[in-house]
C-alpha cells in the first residue's frame, strides 16, 4: 500500500498545443479543419448537413412542449413521466443523443426547479435541441448554483422567499426537463393550444409557461 | 485542486447574457447556431466523434485541459475546435504539418476541397443515411452489470474532500469543487454508469452505481446561502462519496 501509484501525466505544455497552430479568425479555423477532414474522407458534408438541418428544424423546444402540455392534460401520462422519464418522453418519438436517460421534476406551488451545468453544457437535446447561448455561459455556470434567485430575477421571475428553489446540477449523463405548473384559466384548452404557452424557458426552469391574457 | 471549467459557485461573472426584445422581455427563441462557423464547428465535432476514436469524457477532458489562459479567452465554439484539434492530432487521424499546410491555405484563400472522386471515405465515416439512426440511439452511459448500490435512499453520506480522480493528477472527474467535502442525503439510485474518471483517459469504463445526491443551500455556502432550505442536487459516483459520519 506505500507504494506510489503510478501518476500519469496526459496534459500538454501550453506551446505544445496543436491548437496553438489554428488562425486567430475562428471562420479561418472551421474552414480550414473542416477542408482537411473532407479531403481525408473522415467527415462528408451531407452529414454535416443533415445534422445541422436535424436541429436547426427538426428537434427543439417544441417537442419539449408538447410532453409537458401532454402531462397536463393527462394524468396517466404525467405519473409515467414523472416515475420513468425517458420512456415516457420515447411514447412522443423523442429519444436518443443526449437524453439517453431523462428525469422529469416537477413545479409546485411549494417548489421551483432550475436546471443547469457547472461543468460544461449538459442540455436534454431530443426534447430542447441546443442549449441556447446563455445556458452556456460561464455567468449562468457559476451563479445558478450559488444565488439562483437573483439569476432567476434577472431572467423576470421572483420567487416567494417561502418557495423551495432547488437546483439541479447535471453533473452525469442524466438529463434534467422541468415540468411547469399548468396556468391557471387554462381549464377549456385542449393539448396543442397549451402546447404554445410552454416556453423553452419554462422547461429549463428560468421562465414560466405564458399566461392567458 | 480545480481547473478552470468547474465554476460552479465563484464570484465575479456579471449578469446573464440574456437575450431581450425591444421592450426589455426575454426572448425564448434564438436561432439555434449564432453563426454560420458555430453550426459547422459543432457538426464537425460530432462528426469526428462518430470516428469512434475517443468518448464523450476523453471530448470534454480535452476541452477542460486547455490552458487557463485560451479556455478563459476562447468562446464556447472555439473551446470545441480547439479541443478537437488536439484530439485529431493526438489519435493520429490528422498530422501537425497537414494541419499547417491546410491553415496556410485558409489564411492565404488557397483552400481547396477536393472533387468526390478523389477523396477515398474512411471506412469509419459517419455517413448521411445513418445520421438519424445513430441520433436516435445516441451514447447510453448505463451499463447492465450486477453491482450492487452501497447506499440506500436517505443515507447521509460526505464527498471526498480532494479531486477524487485518484489515477491521474490533476485529471478529469465530476465531482465540482463547490460541492467537495459537503454533507448531504441520498435523493436516488439511478442504476450503474460509466465512471468519467476513468473513461476520460481511456482505462475503461468501469461503470458504477450513480446517486443523485442533495444538499442544502446552507451546507454548501453557510451563510452565503440565499435561503438555507433551497436545495442543490448533483449526479455523483460511488466513490465520490462516503458514509456520514464515517
Amino acid at each position: 500500500m506505500s507504494e506510489k501509484k503510478n501518476i500519469v501525466e496526459d496534459h500538454h505544455h501550453a506551446d505544445d498545443h496543436a491548437h496553438s497552430h489554428l488562425p486567430s479568425d475562428p471562420e479561418l479555423r472551421v474552414k480550414a479543419l473542416e477542408t482537411l477532414l473532407l479531403n481525408k474522407g473522415l467527415i462528408v458534408s451531407k452529414t454535416l448537413d443533415e445534422l445541422i438541418d436535424t436541429y436547426e428544424n427538426r428537434i427543439g423546444p417544441k417537442n419539449g412542449a408538447n410532453v409537458v402540455a401532454k402531462a397536463w392534460v393527462d394524468p396517466e401520462y404525467k405519473k409515467r413521466l414523472l416515475t420513468d422519464a425517458t420512456s415516457a418522453i420515447r411514447e412522443l418519438s423523442y429519444q436518443g443523443r443526449q437524453g439517453e436517460n431523462m428525469v422529469v421534476v416537477e413545479n409546485t406551488p411549494e417548489i421551483h426547479n432550475v436546471i443547469v451545468c457547472t461543468l460544461c453544457s449538459c442540455y436534454p437535446w431530443p426534447v430542447l435541441g441546443i442549449p441556447p447561448t446563455w445556458y452556456k455561459s460561464d455567468e449562468y455556470r457559476s451563479r445558478t448554483v450559488r444565488e439562483p434567485r437573483k439569476v432567476l430575477l434577472e431572467f423576470g421571475l421572483s420567487l416567494d422567499p417561502k418557495v423551495q428553489i432547488k437546483v439541479w446540477d447535471s453533473t452525469a449523463e442524466i438529463r434534467y426537463l422541468v415540468l411547469p405548473m399548468r396556468p391557471k384559466g387554462t381549464e377549456k384548452m385542449n393539448e396543442s393550444e397549451l402546447a404554445e404557452l410552454v416556453t423553452r424557458n419554462s422547461m429549463i426552469g428560468t421562465g414560466l409557461p405564458k399566461e392567458i391574457k | 485542486m480545480s481547473r478552470l471549467h468547474d465554476m460552479g459557485g465563484r464570484f465575479g461573472d456579471g449578469s446573464i447574457p440574456i437575450p431581450r426584445d425591444d421592450k426589455n422581455e426575454v426572448i425564448n427563441l434564438e436561432p439555434t447556431f449564432k453563426y454560420e462557423w458555430h453550426a459547422k464547428a459543432w457538426a464537425i465535432t460530432l462528426a469526428a466523434g462518430a470516428l469512434g476514436e475517443w468518448n464523450l469524457d476523453i471530448s470534454r477532458h480535452y476541452r477542460e485541459c486547455l490552458p487557463p489562459k485560451d479556455y478563459v479567452n476562447f468562446s464556447y465554439y472555439e473551446k470545441w475546435l480547439a479541443a478537437l484539434t488536439n484530439l485529431l492530432i493526438d489519435k493520429e487521424l490528422i498530422s501537425i504539418s497537414e494541419l499547417k499546410d491546410y491553415v496556410y491555405a485558409a489564411e492565404n484563400g488557397t483552400l481547396k476541397k477536393f472533387s468526390d472522386n478523389d477523396i477515398k471515405l474512411d471506412h469509419r465515416t459517419w455517413l448521411a443515411k445513418d445520421v438519424q439512426k445513430t441520433l436516435g440511439w445516441g451514447g447510453p452511459s448505463v451499463r447492465d452489470i450486477n453491482i450492487s448500490p452501497v447506499f440506500d435512499i436517505g443515507d447521509k453520506v460526505i464527498t471526498q474532500n480532494y479531486s477524487p480522480n485518484k489515477d491521474i493528477s490533476g485529471g478529469h472527474t465530476r465531482l465540482p469543487k463547490y460541492a467537495m467535502g459537503r454533507v448531504g442525503v441520498i435523493h436516488s439510485y439511478n442504476n450503474n454508469h460509466v465512471f468519467p474518471d476513468k473513461n476520460a483517459h481511456s482505462l475503461g469504463e468501469n461503470p458504477l452505481p450513480l446517486y443523485t445526491v442533495e444538499f442544502k443551500a446552507s451546507e454548501i455556502w453557510g451563510e452565503l446561502a440565499e435561503n438555507e432550505n433551497d436545495g442543490i442536487l448533483l449526479d455523483l459516483w460511488e466513490p465520490y462519496l462516503k458514509l456520514f459520519p464515517h
